[in-house]
């Protein structure tokens, strides 16, 4: 049973991990650019919510407005940073430094207008559980799956037919014919950002909710993030999603045999393994940015 | 007059490739403009487009000057460019390319080219609707290519080396369409290809460019009174 409730919590855990790989890949496959603030803007939101909650607005309220905010200060970065950087004819390795210089500002804006500690949300339904076929779930893990699973399909389901989904997976696949096709890929970069920070935001949230915040730990689960999304096949967000899960179940089920603090190398570990064996990742796509 | 350039001179950074380049191309009329590699074809229609700015002379569109324009207001103008081996987006199906660009290129006074139209254009596209266009032949893919361009109200086309791995009948076949709808629609192009003889046969006007410099503009009788090699 133990090996059960390890899977169950790998799953759960591969969820919310996929739903931050998921949007960064979607971000990411269509701009080229290796938006590691996207960190920022997970801790960021959990944090909004919290700060609401906490103000006593229901819950609900503080998500719906901490996607919001994620996805206006997605936009922010977007305009002010990415697109001026483009027009500059700035290298990806720029960018990604001026990312990196994002998220460690977003970390400390936390830090000090919120605070540096660890916290958790002020909510009793948070420590409910309910047990289905002898394995253990709380409240905020039944969110987790639910809300991580629901926004993974929406988001396949609004690329493969809503017109924008189109549109994002035309600029992705060919940025030059977009561009001399009137498709506008800066707008469409903003587009992208805000449905992807606005994703992001659900996570952060809710893992917060699950077990607790701090400003600086969003990094790590990027980082994880990111090994999904290349080892799942990058452009691929089916790839992602389920190579989350698989990490995260690995993880869960190493502290069975191995201690707790080597959990996170054997995910490593594996990940570089992978990459030797099949360096294209799970899902091979023919096209590089394709989505 | 379609489409005009008086002494262009464009390049990139500090280094200018055209040398005060000048041609004229009238309404539904296919300029032949041939040149080894690097002689400055490509620059010429980038700089057309604005892809690449003109540090010097004029453009031309139905007579208004826009070498100050951005490529998105050449675009709503009417010139379209169909890139070198690179007209397609390879992971949407032919039906989701068409109708993506159509929307993009909405003409609010009714766009002269809708997606049923090239339909009717370039039946093999309707054939192929739901293929992904990644996965079609390079003919196919080039015929694509040239819908997506004509889609919205196009003035001139700019074809960068539309023949490129095409197989010599896939060739003729191509350029017979792209004829065909211009003279139908009235719509210029201007063709860059290595495929001279191809070439040659649906050009109305003809010019070579070498380092930079035009060293023959002239109507397609004249270019064939002349070798067309001497001037390479």
């Amino acid at each position: 049973m133990l090996y059960v409730q390890l899977i169950a919590d790998g799953v759960v855990t591969g969820c919310a991990i996929g739903l931050v790989a998921v949007s960064f890949a979607y971000f990411y496959a269509t701009t080229g650019i290796f938006h590691v603030a996207h960190a920022g803007i997970y801790t960021l939101c959990g944090y909004i919510a919290w700060y609401l909650t906490g103000l006593g607005i229901p819950f609900i309220l503080a998500l719906i407005a901490s996607i919001l905010c994620g996805a206006l200060v997605g936009m922010f970065v977007q305009v002010t940073l990415y697109q001026t950087l483009e027009n500059k004819g700035a290298s990806p390795l720029v960018k990604l430094i001026a990312s990196i210089g994002v998220l460690t500002t977003l970390q400390n804006i936390v830090a000090i207008f919120f605070t540096p500690n660890i916290v958790q949300f002020d909510l009793p339904w948070r420590l409910n559980s309910l047990t289905i076929g002898g394995v253990w779930f709380s409240v905020p893990q039944i969110l987790i799956l639910l809300s991580s699973v629901g926004l993974f399909a929406a988001v396949v389901l609004f690329s493969k037919y809503s017109k924008l989904g189109k549109r994002i997976r035309a600029v992705a696949s060919n940025p030059g014919l977009a561009e001399i096709t009137h498709l506008n890929p800066q707008r469409v970069f903003v587009y992208v950002i805000a449905i992807s920070s606005g994703l992001v935001a659900v996570p952060g949230v809710l893992v917060g909710v699950d077990q607790a915040l701090q400003p600086y730990t969003s990094l790590i689960i990027l980082l994880t993030a990111v090994i999904a999304m290349i080892a799942g096949g990058i452009g691929s967000l089916g790839g992602a999603f389920v190579m989350s899960i698989v990490l995260a179940v690995i993880q869960s089920l190493s502290v069975a045999f191995v201690s707790g603090r080597w959990s996170i190398a054997v995910v490593f570990a594996i990940f570089v393994l992978f990459i030797l064996i099949r360096p294209e990742g799970l899902v091979r796509r023919k096209f590089s940015r394709a989505i | 007059m379609t489409l005009e350039a008086r002494n262009l001179v464009a390049g990139y950074g500090d280094k200018s490739i055209l040398e005060k380049v000048s041609f004229n191309l009238a309404d539904g009329e296919i300029l032949a403009f041939f040149g080894h590699n690097g002689a400055g074809k490509s620059t010429t229609l980038k700089a057309v487009l604005g892809l690449l700015p003109a540090k010097e002379g004029q453009i031309l569109l139905d007579g208004e000057r826009i070498e100050h324009l951005t490529v998105s207001a050449r675009l709503k103008r009417g010139l379209r460019l169909l890139p070198e081996g690179k007209g397609v987006f390879p992971d949407l199906n032919v039906q989701d390319s068409i109708e993506i660009v159509s929307q993009s290129n909405r003409d609010p006074n009714g766009a002269k080219i809708s997606a049923d139209d090239v339909y009717d254009l370039l039946p093999v596209l309707r054939d192929r609707r739901k293929t992904i266009a990644g996965e079609m032949s390079g003919g196919q893919q080039q015929m694509l290519a040239f819908g997506l361009a004509l889609l919205g109200s196009p003035k001139c086309v700019l074809l960068e080396e539309p023949s490129v791995g095409l197989q010599p009948d896939l060739v003729e076949e191509l350029f017979g369409k792209m004829s065909d709808i211009c003279k139908k629609l009235s719509i210029s192009a201007i063709l860059v290809e290595h495929k001279i003889a191809s070439a040659m046969k649906i050009a109305d006007h003809v010019m070579i460019i070498n380092s930079g410099k035009l060293v023959f503009n002239g109507s397609k009788a004249e270019a064939e009174q002349i070798n067309l090699w001497n001037y390479f």
